[in-house]
């Protein structure tokens, strides 16, 4: 049975991370083949949604900005209804859809998504922002989907060991897949498209029904009453 | 009204509640851009209180004892959505209308699951927020008073946390100014609550300058808040 709607993945992460390039990038990997949308939680302006139509890489109408009052982190977690509207909208008016990406605006590392608003979630970061970060975790590093490191080219530049990033990265993350990615060379987005193509056959597999590591746990370094589960 | 009644009264004017309401300015993003400092803001919220906040405080009541009821004789929802619809000439307000309804019905329906929130949403094209949280307040057991109050209550305090963002504030000042207004909006609540006209027969004032403002603030291209 095909599911009713469409898988919804989150991509969040700090600003400046690079979230809206891996999305265009992604759009052009992924649009022959899968119908996509696309939601983005714009901080200030509509300036993610405008660079994704004049990268011309999906239809504008499938490209959606919603304002979030100063507030991204509320906007994907503590209050997704604003964002909920916007993903049902858009499958509505522009459906069916098989892909809804939701981009986060850009937040701290606290931010992830609520498993009501994403089914799974791409957190993304960047090797400029410092290579301390997956050192210090947090919901976002411990617990997306899918953890990515980003321009990976601009390591030597800045002084990060993406080496170091990767290993404390998976340290957090015991089996959750982490993915170092540079735009600018090849193979480009083609893993974060290879690991969202394996989600979308899971997704329309169960039916409509995946589970994200990011669901359940508060946070990993306390005790909870139920066990995780990465099945 | 019962103490229960209260308790859901503080919850639905709870901006924890998930109604999307932190994503609205109310009109003041745009004020502030045109000028209004923060000697305004409290000025803004009377303004609105008086222009908006108190006509759509009215539909909710006759929404809740339309949802409370369905007495024949009595205007029933789709009515008040007409009657919303009717009292906002702006578009763009309407659309705000709709969205925030949409909103609360969502997550009200989580809440409070029962099948008036339900045959509303499935009903009502337009969901304007005043009527939807008159359907709400219905479910949720307030009283028209009740109701009334967090309707005024969350127009100020949507405005007031708005200026936050927007304005460099102490935060306690923002608390200041809604605790100067208690009075004022309790005093009105009462007279929304004690009106027995049916809403057709209430005429709301004209919010001309809200409204114009709200098509200029849609404009923008660099906003932080949908309205």
């Amino acid at each position: 049975m095909s599911p009713e709607r469409a898988l919804r993945i989150g991509v969040g992460g700090p600003v400046g991370s690079g979230k809206s390039s891996l999305i265009a990038a992604l759009c052009r990997e992924l649009s022959a083949e899968l119908r996509l949308g696309v939601v983005t939680n714009d901080i200030y302006t509509t300036e993610d949604a405008e660079f994704l139509r004049a990268a011309g890489v999906l239809a504008s109408e499938r490209i959606v900005a919603v304002q979030t009052g100063c507030c991204p982190h509320t906007a994907i977690r503590d209050d997704i209804t604003v964002n909920l509207e916007a993903v049902e909208e858009l499958e509505r008016d522009q459906g069916p859809l098989g892909l809804v990406l939701v981009e986060s605006g850009g937040d701290n590392l606290t931010a992830v998504f609520s498993p009501a608003l994403a089914d799974v979630q791409i957190f993304v970061i960047d090797v400029a922002g410092g290579d301390d970060v997956p050192r210090k975790g947090g919901p976002g590093i411990a617990r997306a989907d899918l953890l990515v490191v980003n321009k990976t080219d601009l390591a030597p530049y800045v002084g990060s060991d993406v080496r170091r990033m990767l290993a404390d990265a998976r340290a957090r993350r015991g089996e959750l897949p982490v993915h170092a990615l540079s735009l600018v060379s090849p193979p480009h987005a083609r893993p974060v498209a290879d690991w969202i193509r394996e989600q979308v056959a899971r997704y329309v597999a169960g039916g409509g029904h995946v589970r994200s590591s990011a669901s359940g746990a508060p946070d990993p370094h306390h005790a909870h009453p139920h066990a995780h589960s990465h099945g | 009204m019962s103490a229960a009644g209260a308790v859901a009264s503080l919850l639905l004017a709870d901006s924890r509640f998930p109604a999307g309401t932190y994503a609205h300015s109310l009109g003041l993003e745009q004020a502030v851009a045109e000028g209004l400092d923060v000697d305004g803001v409290a000025p803004f919220m009377s303004a609105r209180l008086r222009l908006v906040a108190q006509p759509d405080a009215a539909l909710s009541v006759a929404a809740r004892r339309a949802a409370a009821t369905g007495a024949d004789g009595e205007p029933g929802l789709a009515d008040l959505d007409v009657e919303h619809a009717a009292r906002c000439p702006s578009p763009i307000l309407r659309d705000v209308a709709r969205r925030l309804g949409s909103q609360l019905l969502r997550s009200a329906a989580a809440a409070w699951p029962c099948g008036t929130i339900d045959r509303y949403r499935a009903d009502s094209a337009t969901t304007p927020r005043p009527v939807a949280l008159g359907v709400v307040g219905a479910v949720a057991g307030l009283s028209d008073l009740e109701l009334a109050m967090v309707a005024l209550y969350d127009d100020a305090a949507t405005v007031a946390c708005a200026a936050l963002k927007l304005l460099g504030l102490d935060p306690a000042q923002t608390a200041r100014w809604l605790a100067e207004l208690a009075p004022r909006i309790g005093a009105m609540a009462s007279e929304v609550a004690d009106d027995v006209r049916p809403v057709a027969q209430q005429p709301p004032p004209a919010a001309i300058a809200i409204e114009l403002a709200a098509a200029r603030h849609a404009q923008r291209r660099e906003r932080f808040f949908v309205s």
